[in-house]
């Protein structure tokens, strides 16, 4: 599709229009705000679509291929819906060394869905995820915004009934 | 053992900034602005500090690149890069969590030597936390008119292992796919919307209050030759205490794994990768090397950020290298053929073998490969690609022969 999404069709509510407007001013540059605006976006809808890319184009004045290129490029973003709670699992080497691949399985078998699939109530989904930075806590997991260390089928089953 | 960075871990309440100040906090700030800028770099230089995010390029001789206001007027920037990625690092989400304000005077006293206004700390989208802090932080020092003579602003990046490397921070920053640039120009000259921008690590900037406070020789005195001060090392896998630990650059690799506790219980040292999963792995042999960013060369590796994972006699080096190649080839930004192309080959050969699959060309196509990689692309991931596999190739080439069925003819 091309950038042709018109005000009147936004995929974006009043304030959060006016968040996207904001990252074109907070730094010397409206682009530096880019890749902000787009984790917003992401944030909002779970994932971000191509209505979604032209619109941020429109209020960035960029081309909408130059704004899809960021938005295709790095992997915080997606273009399948991710759960409400979007689970990483970290598969880095020293995650692997302490047993990322049994976390994996319990994940798959926990949440009843393959990797980058939404549970059907919307609520999880599970991603392997590159190095989360937490090496001594490993295997870890990255959910939303929150580290959870030591992550064993224990954990993911917790994390499943809403306890962790 | 001399701490630097870590000396007031113990105390709780670090990161707010009434007690940072109470353990001299701000003091190498303050003698920074009495001093000229110049003179700020010359202490830089005479501490020998070296660049922790991994290049271990001399902070002070890279500040001594950007051309000075009178030559070329306009904003200059200071950027921090928060964006550690690299499997095997987390020393920069530890020192940020508990010592926010060390990395904030850092920052501070860059921006004083060279004349920038404008300061950002690029950090990686998944360290929300440590956004958190820090945003908390300036809050804290703006409050107290510590940034009169340069803003500090944040920006999360979004997932990209490349964005790491700095002129792939930059481009990102502005906006753009993390794509490396070709130097030169160098971000000294050209970085930031085109302007001198200095990018410098977390742990590298936290070292400047210290070498502020005490001077330049005191911190050089630290470390060993041409490599001042400490370094922070993350170590993690087969050991029993993983953590951060800080000790003098020089300190042996043996003395590293002490601190540590030694391998996990019941168990033999295979080897171990000192600086992050890029770097080819220490042997036993080397237990007793001293570990700076010169003398590490001589096992054929490199100090990277410090991410030191320890690895036993259960780890396979086939089963290892494939872990970090599979990193590569996701993380792999595409601009570059070999590279793009040749990380994914260089799996799916890797896989072969795992599979039972393998032929006994694949060793000296593993070999083959690396060298058609490594040297030509524009960034070192590159370079990592082809050096990776050839490394547990030749150090443990019985590990790669006994999985490949007709492998003991190569």
């Amino acid at each position: 599709m091309s950038a042709t999404a018109t005000k009147s069709k936004t995929p974006f509510t009043p304030e959060q229009e006016k968040e996207l407007v904001a990252w074109t001013k907070r730094y010397p540059h409206s682009n530096m705000g880019l890749v902000e605006a787009l984790r917003a976006v992401q944030d909002w809808h779970r994932r971000i679509t191509e209505a979604d890319a032209a619109r941020v184009a429109e209020i960035f004045g960029l081309p909408f291929n130059r704004v899809w290129g960021v938005a295709t490029f790095f992997p915080s973003f997606t273009q399948w819906q991710t759960g409400r709670k979007r689970v990483g699992l970290c598969h880095g080497l020293s995650c692997w060394l302490a047993g990322s691949d049994a976390a994996e399985k319990a994940l798959r078998e926990t949440l009843g869905v393959p990797e980058k699939t939404c549970t059907a109530d919307g609520e999880f989904s599970w991603e392997a995820m590159e190095c989360l930075g937490a090496c001594e806590q490993a295997p870890a997991l990255l959910v939303n915004d929150r580290l959870i260390g030591r992550a064993d089928a224990a954990a993911i089953a917790a994390l499943k009934k809403g306890k962790k | 053992m001399t701490k630097i960075l870590t000396k007031h871990f113990d105390e709780p309440k670090l990161h707010e900034l009434e007690t940072y100040r109470r353990l001299d906090g701000y003091k190498g700030l303050a003698k920074a602005l009495t001093m000229a800028p110049a003179e700020v770099t010359a202490e830089v230089l005479k501490s020998n500090l070296r660049g922790l995010g991994g290049a271990g390029f001399p902070t002070g001789a890279k500040w001594g690149t950007v051309p000075p206001v009178d030559k070329v007027p306009g904003p200059r920037y200071v950027v921090v890069n928060c964006d550690e990625s690299e499997p095997g690092c987390f020393k920069d989400r530890v020192l940020v969590t508990r010592a926010p304000h060390q990395l904030i005077e850092g920052l501070l006293i860059a921006a004083h030597a060279l004349g920038a206004k404008e300061t950002y700390i690029f950090i990686r989208g998944e360290y929300q936390n440590q956004y958190d802090v820090l945003r908390r932080a300036i809050d804290e020092a703006n409050a107290a008119g510590l940034t009169k003579h340069a803003s500090i602003d944040l920006m999360r990046g979004a997932g990209a292992y490349i964005s790491g490397l700095d002129t792939a921070l930059l481009e990102t920053m502005e906006g753009k796919k993390a794509w490396p640039r070709q130097p030169p120009p160098f971000p000294t000259v050209a970085g930031l919307m085109g302007k001198p921008t200095v990018v410098n690590n977390v742990e590298t900037l936290s070292m400047l209050p210290f070498i502020l406070r005490e001077g330049g020789e005191a911190f050089a005195k630290i470390g060993s030759p041409k490599n001042g001060g400490t370094v922070v090392f993350s170590v993690s896998g087969h050991v029993r205490n993983p953590g951060i630990y800080e000790v003098p650059m020089g300190s042996t690799l043996r003395a590293v794994l002490a601190e540590a506790g030694g391998v996990r219980e019941g168990h033999k040292l295979k080897c171990v990768i000192p600086g992050g999963t890029s770097m080819p792995p220490l042997m036993e042999k080397d237990l007793d090397l001293k570990l700076d960013f010169d003398q590490i060369r001589a096992a054929g590796t490199f100090l990277g950020a410090g991410g030191m994972i320890v690895l036993d006699e259960t780890a396979d080096a086939v089963d290892v290298a494939h872990n970090i190649e599979r990193f590569l080839a996701h993380e792999s930004c595409g601009q570059c053929t070999p590279c793009r192309e040749g990380a994914v080959w260089t799996v799916e050969i890797l896989e072969r073998v795992m599979s039972g699959g393998g032929v006994s060309e694949d060793i000296p196509n593993l070999t083959r490969l690396g060298e058609n990689v490594t040297g030509k692309t524009i960034c070192a991931l590159g370079d990592t690609v082809g050096m990776v596999s050839r490394a547990y190739l030749q150090r443990f080439p019985e590990d790669f022969k006994k999985r490949i069925p007709d492998g003991q003819k190569s």
